[in-house]
């Protein structure tokens, strides 16, 4: 099924369980690091990773070469190196599965990543649920240091870097880097506007460069097979890379697939998930997480990636599609969406503490039959508030009941005009 | 009262970083796992093993899902009800245990085995229904697979 | 400078000004609620959006989270501005429970405020709102978690700000939770400032609450006088009581933030046993009756025994206006005194320091906190000057560092060093550091190598800043004096350092001035013991409570043909004098006062006096009783009164008090309005004074190796003695207890928790001993504390030997 398009991450993936250390080794693994150490220098690192046009994998898309170059080069000791691999948006589980397939992927990239900013910590901040992965990574990391791949002098070389694993007490706010910083230094995880910016002024005041786990296991790869290499493997010419597209909902084989950037969506269902389930009709998806905005039937062909969602005024945010049929209310849907993140925001600033539980409130009336027509404006004008909030959440927030308004409108009409749900019987 | 050797072992890994507020969630987890819930007590050795004052300790604790700071039952069960999960009939599921264990969302049955609580999308989405059993997850799911996971949790401490 | 324009005005603000503030300086107040001009800024509420029309920012921002920066064009009316910040204020509401009639905050609410003037008027939200359950947070603050707006102002003020742990915030979204981990006393001396920093009424004075609205209430600045610090307030009465103590800011003084003790200490000039009836050995009669019985006592004594017969004491705590008309009677009349110190070491120790402090090297309250090091010496800033702990406190938080060189168990709410050296090695240790400072290799005193004065010195010299802060309660007069040439030294190779002493007494700096040759009580009570004295004037000196030898007083006061007492607070003193005449305090008599930097400050009369409607009508309504007085008013200023006994019979006191004013001393000018509130002219001051006086040493050197010294010392509740009559003070009080190094409680054969004896020169005192680690070794430390009757030693530092210790069995 998605034998046509070439494997990267997940190309040794087992049904049940990892890839050891001497089979990564066998398939390549840890050659970048070695060669890297031996007969490169840290700028070639970042100028490949610059080269390769690798953006973020987390959600947000920041370009990795940018960021790690913003480590300045004469920025105090110790330096830091932060994988966030607690991947808390809903409909995203690419990084656990990976994590139970390529462990040593992920430690090659992050010693990459740490030579490349002369970082000597390295940590790894994993969401509680994901304990079987932490308890892989942490049996892992010792075998990477027992055989010389991480610790002091690796390989041989004078370079020293260390991972520990941190498990989250859990919550969704702490994938925001400037909260998970504040989470990793014992200290209420509430977003921190920059400046200072992390890779300035991080961990304890130090540079701290913060990347997802799809994003350090590219590094390897790069490092070993060039910059063109790396943008080759996308199928639009602005994309580089394959990326992990996690697919949930109504379809009839969801799961965690690794595509090349750029495939159409409508691929994505038919030939990798086999389809809608029951043979119902694509209503919309979520493209990229609980974060990003519905994408209807008018954009089934859509290509995806980052450029092309950003066309669509949508987001290719973390790359998990939540696909729905048409037995789906989108109100109802919608509701669920905002109750999550009434839930999750942290209540540092105003609008986004007070706005989703008012936004739920609302929405939670028109599902229920309370509905009236003035709520679509007021939820509008909320909505366009809310971006004015402290961070990024709340605009993730609004971004499904936005597109609710623009894209349903009739459907909510129906639920304020029937007074209740036309989808329940 | 914690244990000397749990105390050790949290006193040895505290020395062993940088900053001991770094090692908060670690310690909450550790004295959590003995007390079954972050009780005031705990809360209280938590913040003398990391030189925080209690209500630092508490500002943290109180932040997270998987901190309790009241007393739950044997196993916590956390029920997923993000979108997904949601889509597949969660619903279903907490009306089946809250009828099972006789219990309302939030509480814990007469007999101390189970805590029944909500959870935001656990990243087992492909897995739908998901729920976690004291950190394990188990789905997809249906009535009687959750039947027989309920039987096996009270077998076992029968 | 950038200049920018903010609605269509432009404005040029030095760089690094927020937006919001430089809007404040074109008289526009954008909303806040978690932006403080103490704390900055962090865009938590979203309520000062404005609109960034054109230049380097775009569209709605937060005005606290943006510098001000050219070209930048800024308007707070653009409609989409407003909206948001009417969606702010709903959202804020959402919660609230709209109990505004019942809430002490309402009326002085910027919440009320701001949810008017942004214009939220209806309400749209229908679902249920989130309550919480509120603490109890001990005596002075009252907690109501449903008002909360979420603007985090306490918890950074808490946290941050004063470096208190035990308040902060709990739980995550909607359900944030703002108190401690479990209800209880907040530990912070500095807690009451979350009732002024609460922008609604989560937290409200708890002694005043439901006695009025702020608009019922007389309030005018006024001033702290529980110590030298002279902090700023605004006091307010209702029914002729005094009800309550804000901060009142001023960013030279005491920046936004009160003390605890300054904030609930009022509660003396209103209780029910102040005296207000003027008395004749214990008669009451007419106040102009009394006043020429105790004029004519004067006269007859003067007659028979000459005018230096007569004697006067007076508080370093009354206002300038009493400190003048006593001086200027003493002069006049040449009576003795007027005597302004208790013992001799005190009174050479506070002249000391103010001849000391040179106009070049003094620094302010507010000025400490720019400090990038403090050296404090023989000072314990929490419990004898609070705020200045809390200025020590903003030094380390902007990475400065504090140093403390003091024998008692010093403790801050922030990281700083400590070296607690005994008190007989403090002026060495001095000596030493000017010595390196100068650049020469001090022989190293007899202190533990820890105690590396070298290293400091190098510290010091390096710092870009130094401040060197010094007590003058503990201390000799020598280690003062060195404490200024230390800062002199190290203003030769800097451009700004610091000299900051701190004074027993709150006009105590102008207690200084009353003579070159300071006189004590102690002197005074020699010239009684010899008969030189026969009649003594105590003018608001409640030597009962404060003298430090009680039994000696006694004696002495028998002695006496006759006493003439002057207070505004109930003492047994006051029914020893053959005539007593009730005086009014701050509140009633307003007046200056000079702080221990030199700052001449003015309070204002917040009310006429009388005694409270809850005293005159039991709590319930006054008695239907018809008269033009008002009942208790007959108190006096204790300037007027003094004016009385030392003038002509009916004479207008007012030009009295204007030459005796003008006459006080020549750097004191209360000429020009303009004075007030700046420092006076230290030029003035004579600042040969330290060699002039001898220094009466304590006897260290020569004491017994088993010998251990005994300092009566202050706490931030229970010492002084103004504050310690506040009810609402005396749950914060520790019970009193003698503080020793736990090997010295060994050493001495004493146990922890348990009492000691101590037998002195006939005298005894007995309190239960307390081990403290951080304390020096050699040193016992008790408190003046009014639970205890620690006036019997005649000193407040002394040798005690080890024979003259008891440890009691319980």
């Amino acid at each position: 099924m998605t034998a046509t398009y070439p494997q990267v991450l997940l190309k040794n993936r087992k049904p049940d369980r990892i890839t050891t250390l001497s089979e990564y080794r066998e398939a390549g693994g840890y050659e970048a690091l070695r060669r890297v150490l031996t007969e490169m220098d840290r700028q070639e690192v970042k100028t490949r990773l610059a080269d390769a046009l690798l953006l973020g994998r987390g959600g947000a898309g920041f370009p990795a070469g940018i960021k790690v170059s913003t480590v300045a080069e004469d920025a105090p000791f110790p330096r830091y190196l932060v994988c966030n691999a607690d991947e808390m948006e809903p409909g995203t589980f690419k990084d656990r599965v990976f994590l139970h397939a390529e462990p040593h992927m992920l430690i090659e990239g992050m010693a990459l990543a740490a030579y490349s900013i002369r970082a000597s910590h390295g940590i790894i901040f994993i969401r509680p649920e994901y304990e079987s992965a932490a308890k892989i990574l942490e049996r892992e990391i010792g075998i990477a240091r027992g055989e010389g791949l991480l610790g002091e002098r690796i390989l041989g070389s004078d370079y020293d870097f260390e991972i520990v694993v941190h498990r989250s007490g859990g919550r969704y706010i702490c994938g925001e880097v400037t909260a998970q910083l504040n989470a990793l230094q014992g200290r209420r995880p509430n977003p921190k506007q920059p400046p200072p910016y992390a890779t300035d002024k991080g961990l304890w005041g130090l540079p701290t460069l913060a990347n997802n786990v799809e994003t350090l296991a590219c590094i390897p790869h790069i490092v070993k097979n060039g910059a063109q290499w790396f943008k080759d493997l996308a199928l639009t010419p602005e994309a580089a890379g394959t990326k992990l597209f996690c697919v949930s909902g109504k379809v009839n084989r969801p799961g965690c697939y690794e595509l090349p950037l750029g495939i159409k969506l409508s691929e994505i269902i038919e030939t990798c998930c086999g389809g809608m389930k029951d043979g119902a009709t694509f209503k919309a998806c979520l493209p990229g997480g609980a974060s990003t905005g519905y994408l209807t039937a008018d954009h089934y062909h859509i290509e995806m990636d980052f450029d092309s969602l950003k066309k669509a005024r949508n987001r290719l945010g973390t790359g998990a599609v939540m696909v729905f049929d048409h037995h789906c209310c989108m109100v109802a849907a919608t509701l669920n969406l905002t109750e999550f993140f009434a839930r999750e925001s942290c209540g540092w600033c105003t609008p986004c503490r007070e706005g989703f539980p008012y936004l739920r409130d609302l929405l939670w009336r028109i599902e229920n039959g309370q509905g009236e027509a003035g709520f679509i404006p007021m939820i509008k004008t909320m909505c366009r508030h809310l971006w004015k909030s402290y961070c990024a959440f709340a605009p993730g927030g609004v971004a499904s009941i936005e597109s609710l308004l623009m894209n349903f409108e009739d459907e909510v009409m129906a639920h304020i005009e029937g007074k209740g749900c036309p989808f329940k019987k | 009262m914690l244990p000397e050797k749990l105390k050790s072992e949290l006193t040895a890994q505290i020395a062993r970083v940088d900053h001991p507020r770094e090692m908060a969630i670690d310690v909450i987890n550790a004295l959590q796992d003995h007390y079954g819930y972050f009780s005031d007590e705990a809360l209280a050795q938590a913040a003398d093993l990391l030189g925080m004052s209690p209500l630092e300790l508490d500002e943290l604790a109180t932040f997270y899902t998987f901190i309790y700071r009241e007393p739950v039952g044997k196993h916590v069960i956390h029920v997923c009800d993000s979108l997904i999960c949601w889509m597949e009939g969660d619903e279903n599921l907490v009306a089946h245990l809250c009828d099972r264990l006789g219990i309302q969302m939030g509480g814990t049955t007469a007999d101390g085995l189970f805590t029944l609580l909500p959870v935001c999308c656990i990243g087992y989405c492909d897995r739908a229904p998901a729920i976690l059993v004291d950190r394990q997850v188990h789905g997809p799911l249906t009535i009687d697979a959750l039947d027989r996971l309920i039987d096996t949790l009270r077998e076992n401490h029968s | 400078m950038p200049t920018l324009k903010i609605d269509n005005r432009e404005i040029n603000v030095p760089a690094g000004t927020k937006v919001i503030e430089a809007a404040e300086r074109l008289g526009i107040m954008i909303p806040r609620f978690c932006f403080h001009p103490a704390l900055g800024s962090v865009g938590a509420c979203r309520v000062c959006a404005v609109a960034f029309t054109e230049g380097p920012v775009k569209g709605i921002q937060m005005s606290c989270m943006i510098d001000a920066q050219d070209g930048m064009v800024v308007s707070t009316t653009d409609a989409e501005a407003v909206d948001f910040r009417r969606h702010v204020i709903e959202f804020l509401m959402l919660n609230h429970p709209h109990d505004c009639p019942v809430c002490d905050e309402g009326g002085h609410c910027l919440l009320q405020d701001l949810t008017v003037a942004g214009g939220h008027g209806l309400r749209r939200y229908r679902g249920l709102k989130r309550t919480h359950i509120n603490q109890d947070l001990g005596p002075l603050v009252q907690h109501e978690m449903n008002r909360c707006i979420q603007c985090y102002r306490c918890s950074r003020y808490y946290q941050e700000f004063t470096g208190y742990r035990d308040l902060g915030v709990m739980g995550i979204g909607s359900r944030v939770y703002f108190g401690r981990s479990a209800p209880g006393m907040l530990e912070s001396p500095f807690a009451g400032n979350l009732i002024d920093i609460c922008p609604t009424g989560v937290y409200t004075d708890k002694p005043s609450r439901y006695i009025g609205r702020r608009w019922d209430y007389q309030r005018q600045p006024s001033l702290c006088i529980h110590c030298s610090l002279g902090c700023n307030l605004t006091a307010s009465a209702r029914y002729r009581q005094v009800v309550r103590h804000e901060a009142r800011p001023n960013l030279e003084v005491n920046g936004h933030f009160i003390c605890d003790r300054g904030r609930y200490g009022y509660a003396y000039a209103s209780i029910a046993d102040r005296p207000r009836q003027a008395m004749a050995a214990g008669t009451p009669g007419p106040i102009v009756d009394i006043l020429a019985g105790a004029r004519e006592a004067i006269q007859q004594t003067v007659e028979k025994h000459g005018p230096g017969s007569v004697a006067v004491v007076v508080s370093p705590r009354s206002s300038l206006e009493t400190l003048a008309v006593v001086k200027e009677a003493c002069g006049q009349h040449g009576w003795t005194g007027p005597a302004a110190a208790h013992t001799n070491r005190q009174a050479l120790n506070r002249n000391t320091a103010v001849s000391c402090l040179r106009p070049e090297l003094a620094v302010s309250l507010a000025a400490d906190t720019e400090a990038h090091d403090v050296l404090v010496i023989g000072a314990d800033p929490l419990n004898e000057a609070p705020m200045l702990a809390l200025s020590l406190r903003q030094v380390q938080r902007r990475g400065g560092h504090v140093i403390v060189i003091d024998p008692r168990g010093v403790q801050l709410p922030f990281d700083f060093d400590h070296w607690a050296v005994h008190p007989s090695a403090m002026g060495a240790i001095l000596q030493a550091l000017i010595q390196e400072i100068g650049g020469h290799r001090a022989t190293a005193p007899d202190t533990p190598a820890t105690f590396d004065i070298t290293k400091l010195a190098r510290r010091l010299n390096a710092s870009p800043r130094p401040v060197v802060v010094c007590g003058t309660d503990i201390l000799t007069p020598h280690e003062i004096a060195l404490a200024g040439d230390l800062a002199r030294a190290l203003r030769r190779t800097h451009k700004v350092a610091g000299l900051f002493y701190t004074l027993a007494g709150a006009n105590a700096f102008a207690a200084a001035l009353l003579h070159d040759q300071p006189v004590s009580t102690e002197a005074v009570l020699d010239r009684i013991e010899d008969g030189g004295v026969r009649l003594l004037v105590a003018v608001e000196q409640d030597l009962w409570r404060e003298f430090p030898d009680r039994k000696r007083l006694q004696a002495a006061l028998k002695r006496l043909d006759h006493l003439v007492v002057l207070d505004y607070v109930d003492s047994p003193l006051n029914r020893e004098a053959g005539h007593f005449i009730p005086t009014q305090p701050l509140y009633e008599s307003g007046g200056h006062w000079i702080n221990q930097e030199g700052r001449l400050q003015a309070a204002s009369p917040v009310m006429a006096g009388g005694e409270p409607i809850e005293i005159t009508g039991g709590s319930d309504h006054p008695p239907r009783v018809f008269d033009r007085r008002i009942p208790g008013d007959e108190p006096l200023a204790a300037w007027r009164a003094v004016a009385a006994l030392a003038g002509e019979d009916e004479a207008d006191p007012a030009p009295q008090l204007k030459t005796a004013l003008a006459d006080f001393h020549p750097a004191v000018n209360l000429s020009t309005p303009e004075a007030t509130g700046q420092r006076i002219d230290l030029e003035a001051i004579a600042h040969d004074l330290v060699e002039s006086g001898p220094a009466p040493e304590p006897a260290e050197d020569d004491a017994p190796a088993d010998a251990v010294v005994l300092l009566l010392v202050d706490w931030t509740f229970g010492t002084e003695p103004l504050s310690a009559m506040a009810p609402a003070l005396t749950r914060m009080e520790a019970a009193p207890v003698a503080r020793l190094h736990p090997d010295e409680i060994a050493r001495l054969g004493l146990a922890e928790g348990r009492p000691v004896t101590v037998s002195l020169n006939g005298n005894r005192l007995t309190v239960p001993v307390q081990a403290d680690p951080r304390m020096a070794a050699g040193v016992m430390a008790v408190p003046r504390h009014h639970l205890l009757e620690w006036q019997v030693f005649g000193e407040t530092r002394v040798i005690v030997k080890r024979s003259q210790l008891k440890a009691e069995s319980e």
